[in-house]
C-alpha cells in the first residue's frame, strides 16, 4: 500500500491554473524527490498538502490507505504521519534542543506543566534514531548549521511510529554543504531504510540525484517526468524535464587570455576573515573565486565593494587609487564598483516596490533631479530592463516580492548594470535560482563585458564559474589566492577541495 | 553577512561524526558581557537610584518614596502584562488602555448607581473586557485585518463606550471591602503591589514551563512553523487578545478600587508607560525576548525615574519625556551593548 496517494489535484487561483491534474504516489521506504523550476507549482502542490490551500473540487489524498478529506485539515494529516521540515528549519535559538523538538506535543506532568525530563526523553530517544549524537539540553543558539537541520529533522520525526510517517524537506538542506550534507543525507536514508517515506524539494540537482529513489518533475503545474534515480541519474537529465527542451549548456564563447592592462587592480586586500587578497581584472574579462565553505572568502565582495570594512590593502580602479581607509558603497559606486549581493530578498531588493522602482532606484541620485522624477523615465527604463533581462511577468509594476527568485535576481542585474560600471561585483549570482533563469543570468553577464566591464563572481557553484569565467582563482583557508582550473568544474572542486590544510587561526 | 559569522576552521570540516562536541546547558559562569547585557537596566536602576539618594538624601532616600515608587504601580503593571500578552504572542494590542478604561468606569457605575454588590460589578467588568477581546480576535484573526487598524479603532470605540457608561462624568465608588483588598498594607506595601508581582510571576511560570507558553513563544517567532508543529495557531493569537483585556479589566479594577474612581478618558495615559516598560523589560533576563520578569523591572525602573525627577521638582512634563525618551535610550543602550558582546 503506497505511504502516500495524490490523485487529480489541481489549483486555479483566479484566471492561472498553477496545477492541473497531479497524481503522486510515494512508497513506504521511499524518498521521493520533487523537482521544478519556480513557479511550477512544487509550493502549491505542498501547501495543499498541509492545509494552507483548498484544491480544485475532485482531488483525492490519501495516506497509508486512509483519504484525508480536501482542504487538508493539517491536525489530519499531521495525525496520519505527515510531517513538515519548514524552509529556514523553524528553530528558536534562544529554547532548547529538547523544547525545539517537542513543540506541539510537548509532554505535562499533571500539574500542567512541561515535563522536562520526559521531554529530554522523547528527544534523546527521537535523536538516536536518527543516528545524532546531540544533547537535548543544549540551546539550539549554540548548534551548528548541520546540527541544527537535525533537529529540526528530529522535530517532524518525533511523532512518527517506527517504519511509517512521510517527512516533507521543502528545501531544508539549503543551508548545507559538503560533509554536513553528506552526514544528513545519511541519516535520511537511514530513517527510510526503516520504512518511513521522504519527499524532498531542493533546488540542486545534484542533490536530487543522489539521495532520491525517484525524481518527479513538475513543469507548468503537470507532472512531466517521473524519473527513476536508483541506478544513478545524470542531473542533466533532471534539468532537461524542468526545462522542457534540451539543455544546451551555457559555455560563453571566446574566452580571453588577461588583458596586460588591468582596470581593476586589487593588493594585499584583507578584512575580518579574508586576508591577502591580490588580483586584477582587465577589460572586459570574468574572474571567478570560490573556496571552502566559511574560509572566509565569502567576504571579498562585500570588501571589494564597500559593504565591509578593509583592514589592508589598496583598490586601482583605471589606475586611480581608491582611499580604502574612507571606502564605502557610496564611494564605492561612484568609483564605478557595484556589487550585486547574495541574500536577495535581504540586501538586494526592496520587495514592496514595483520593478521599475527597483531598477531605477540607484540612478536616482544620478539624475540630480531632487524633487521632481519623470514617471516617463521611469516607465522607460522599467520597461527596457524588462525586454532586456527577460524578466517574468512582464509587468513593470508587479511588486518585487511576486516575482520567482530567476526573476528577483534579473531585476537586481538589469539594476546594477544600467549604472553602466567599470567593476561588476556579484555574490552568488545563481543561487536559488532555476535553470532557465541562469542560463540568461550567465548570457546577461557574459554581454555586459564587451562594453569593457570587468566582471568579478564569487561563488560556490563550479558549474556557473568554468561555464562563464576567463581565470578562476581560489581563496586559500590561511589567506591569498591561487589559480584554479576555469574550464571543468569537476577539477576546479576537486582543487577547492584538497587545499592546503590550513594554520590554525587565532581566533 | 559574512562578517558577523564566526569563521570555523576549515579543518572542523569533514572529520566524522566526533567532530560534534556538546555544549553544556546553563553554564555555571556567565562572561562579564553576558552578565552586563542581561543586567544593564538593574545596574543602570541601581545606579539612579544611588545617584538620587546622595542628591536628595532627604526626600528620596525615605520610606514615603519607597512606598511611593514599589505601592503606586500595580495597576500599570498588570496593564504592562497585558501589553506583554499580545507581543509574546506576535501580535499587537493598542486598545488595552481602553479596556482598562471600561472596567473601571463600569464597576463605580454598576455599584453605587445601579446597587449591584461590587465583586458582582467586577465580575460583569472582566466579562465585558473578555468581550473586548474577543472582538479583537475575531477581527484580527478570523478577518485577517491587520492588528494596528483593528485595536486603534476598537481603542477609540472603547473609550467611547466607556463615557457613554459613565455619562463623561467621574462615579465614585465607596466600597471599604473592596478598597481595603487593594490598599490593606502588608510589610508596608499595598496588597495590590503583591497582586502585581504575584501575576507577573505566574505569567513567567506559563510562558517558560508550560507547553502553551512554548507554544506562544512558536507562534510569536513564526506562525507557519507553529501551524506544522502542531500547534493550534489561531487559538493562540485569538487567546492573546483576549488574555490581554481581561488582564486590563484586571488593572481597571485595581485602579479604582485603589483610587476610588476613574476618568476613562485618564486611561490613554498609561499606553505609552505599559508598552514602555515590556519593551524596557526585553533588555534584561533575557535579552531581546518579551519576558514578565523585565516587565516588572521596566515598571519599577520608570517609576524610580520619574518619581526621583518628581522630587527635583520637575513636574508634568517630565512624566512623558521621561518614559519616552527612557523607551528608546535604555532599548538602544541594550542593543549596542549586546552587539559589542557578539550574544543573542
Amino acid at each position: 500500500m503506497a505511504r502516500l496517494e495524490l490523485r487529480g489535484i489541481s489549483k486555479t487561483f483566479g484566471p492561472n491554473r498553477v496545477l492541473s491534474g497531479v497524481d503522486l504516489t510515494v512508497g513506504p521506504g521511499e524518498i521521493r524527490g520533487l523537482a521544478g523550476q519556480n513557479g511550477s507549482g512544487k509550493s502549491t502542490l505542498i501547501k495543499i498538502l498541509t492545509g494552507v490551500y483548498a484544491p480544485d473540487p475532485g482531488a483525492r489524498i490519501s495516506v497509508d490507505g486512509t483519504a484525508l478529506g480536501t482542504p487538508v485539515r493539517w491536525q489530519a494529516a499531521h495525525a496520519a504521519g505527515v510531517s513538515v521540515v519548514h524552509q529556514d528549519l523553524g528553530l528558536l535559538d534562544h529554547l532548547t534542543v529538547a523544547e525545539n523538538i517537542c513543540v506541539g506535543g510537548f509532554p505535562t506532568t499533571r500539574m500542567g506543566r512541561i515535563d522536562r525530563s520526559a521531554c529530554d526523553r522523547i528527544s534523546a530517544t527521537t535523536l538516536s534514531r536518527l543516528g545524532v549524537d546531540l544533547d537535548p539540553a543544549t540551546y539550539v543558539g549554540e548548534l551548528s548549521a548541520a546540527q541544527r537541520a537535525e533537529v529540526a529533522i528530529a522535530r517532524a520525526l518525533r511523532d512518527h511510529a517506527p517504519g511509517q510517517g512521510l517527512m516533507i524537506l521543502d528545501e531544508s538542506t539549503r543551508a548545507l554543504r559538503g560533509s554536513d550534507l553528506d552526514r544528513v543525507h545519511g541519516m535520511l536514508r537511514q530513517m527510510v531504510a526503516g520504512g518511513s517515506s521522504v519527499i524532498m524539494i531542493s533546488h540542486s540537482l545534484h542533490e536530487l540525484a543522489s539521495l532520491s529513489d525517484c525524481v518527479t518533475v513538475l513543469r507548468d503545474g503537470r507532472v512531466v517526468a517521473d524519473l527513476d534515480a536508483a541506478a544513478g541519474l545524470p542531473e542533466h537529465e533532471i534539468a532537461r524535464a524542468m526545462l522542457g527542451d534540451s539543455v544546451t549548456r551555457f559555455d560563453r564563447a571566446g574566452k580571453q587570455a588577461a588583458d596586460e592592462r588591468p582596470r581593476i587592480v586589487v593588493q594585499g586586500m584583507a578584512g575580518q576573515h579574508a586576508r591577502d587578497i591580490t588580483f586584477s581584472i582587465g577589460a572586459g574579462e570574468i574572474v571567478g573565486i570560490t573556496g571552502v565553505p566559511g574560509s572566509g572568502y565569502e567576504e571579498i565582495p562585500a570588501l571589494v565593494a564597500g559593504g565591509a570594512r578593509t583592514t589592508a590593502g589598496m583598490l586601482h580602479v583605471d589606475n586611480a587609487n581608491v582611499d580604502l581607509a574612507r571606502f564605502s558603497v557610496s564611494r564605492a559606486m561612484r568609483s564605478g564598483v557595484v556589487l550585486v549581493p547574495e541574500r536577495r530578498d535581504r540586501d538586494g531588493l526592496a520587495l514592496e516596490l514595483t520593478v521599475q522602482d527597483n531598477v531605477t532606484l540607484p540612478r536616482l541620485r544620478r539624475l540630480r533631479r531632487s524633487f521632481f522624477l519623470s514617471r516617463t523615465w521611469r516607465a522607460i527604463e522599467g520597461r527596457r530592463a524588462i525586454d532586456e533581462h527577460g524578466i517574468r511577468p512582464a509587468n513593470p509594476h508587479a511588486l518585487a516580492r511576486q516575482l520567482s527568485g530567476g526573476n528577483q535576481q534579473k531585476v537586481l542585474l538589469a539594476k546594477w548594470m544600467a549604472m553602466r560600471p567599470k567593476l561588476l561585483v556579484l555574490h552568488e549570482p545563481t543561487q536559488a535560482v532555476d535553470v532557465g533563469a541562469r542560463q540568461d543570468i550567465l548570457h546577461k553577464i557574459a554581454d555586459i563585458t564587451q562594453d569593457g566591464t570587468g566582471v568579478l563572481i564569487v561563488s560556490s557553484e563550479a558549474d556557473d564559474l568554468t561555464a562563464i569565467c576567463d581565470r578562476v582563482l581560489i581563496y586559500q583557508a590561511d589567506g591569498g589566492l591561487t589559480p584554479g582550473d576555469s574550464d571543468d568544474a569537476d577539477t576546479l572542486l576537486e582543487q577547492v577541495f584538497t587545499t592546503p590544510a590550513p594554520h590554525m587561526t587565532g581566533q | 553577512m559574512a562578517a558577523k559569522q564566526a569563521t570555523p576552521s576549515p579543518t572542523d570540516i569533514g572529520t566524522g561524526p566526533n567532530a560534534y562536541q556538546r555544549t553544556s546547558r546553563r553554564p555555571g559562569w556567565m562572561s562579564p558581557g553576558q552578565l552586563l547585557s542581561r543586567y544593564a537596566l538593574i545596574l543602570v536602576w541601581v545606579l539612579l537610584a544611588v545617584g538620587y539618594a546622595v542628591r536628595m538624601p532627604d526626600t528620596f532616600a525615605t520610606t514615603s518614596t519607597f512606598q511611593a515608587i514599589f505601592g503606586s504601580q500595580s495597576a500599570l503593571l498588570i496593564l504592562a502584562l497585558a501589553a506583554l500578552a499580545t507581543l509574546v504572542a506576535g501580535e499587537f494590542d493598542l486598545s488595552f488602555a481602553s479596556v482598562m478604561g471600561l472596567a473601571a468606569t463600569i464597576v463605580p457605575v454598576l455599584t453605587t448607581l445601579h446597587g449591584v454588590p461590587s465583586w458582582l460589578s467586577c465580575l460583569i467588568a472582566m466579562g465585558v473586557a473578555a468581550l473586548c477581546g474577543m472582538i479583537n480576535a475575531f477581527f484580527v484573526v478570523v478577518l485577517d485585518v491587520p492588528s494596528l487598524v483593528v485595536t486603534l479603532g476598537s481603542a477609540s470605540f472603547f473609550l467611547g463606550l466607556s463615557e457613554l457608561v459613565g455619562s463623561a462624568t467621574s462615579i465614585a465608588i465607596s466600597d471599604p471591602k473592596l478598597t481595603d483588598l487593594m490598599v490593606h498594607r502588608l510589610f508596608g506595601l499595598p496588597l495590590s503591589f503583591y497582586y502585581g508581582v504575584a501575576l507577573s510571576l505566574v505569567f513567567a511560570y506559563v510562558l517558560t514551563w508550560t507547553p502553551l507558553g512554548r507554544h506562544i513563544a512558536f507562534v510569536g517567532a513564526n506562525r507557519d512553523v507553529a501551524r506544522l508543529a502542531g500547534v493550534n495557531v489561531r487559538a493562540v493569537r485569538a487567546g492573546s487578545y483576549v488574555a490581554a483585556s481581561m488582564l486590563a479589566g484586571l488593572a481597571g479594577i485595581v485602579i479604582v478600587a485603589s483610587v476610588g474612581g476613574f476618568d476613562p478618558v485618564a486611561g490613554s495615559v498609561y499606553l505609552l508607560p505599559s508598552i514602555a516598560a515590556v519593551f524596557l523589560g526585553t533588555a534584561v533576563v533575557h535579552p531581546g525576548q518579551f519576558n514578565p520578569i523585565g516587565t516588572l523591572i521596566g515598571v519599577y525602573f520608570l517609576a524610580t525615574g520619574v518619581i526621583g525627577l518628581q522630587l527635583l521638582g520637575y513636574t508634568g512634563w517630565v512624566q512623558n519625556a521621561f518614559y519616552g525618551a527612557g523607551l528608546v535610550l535604555a532599548v538602544s543602550v541594550a542593543a549596542l551593548v549586546r552587539r559589542r558582546v557578539g550574544v543573542g
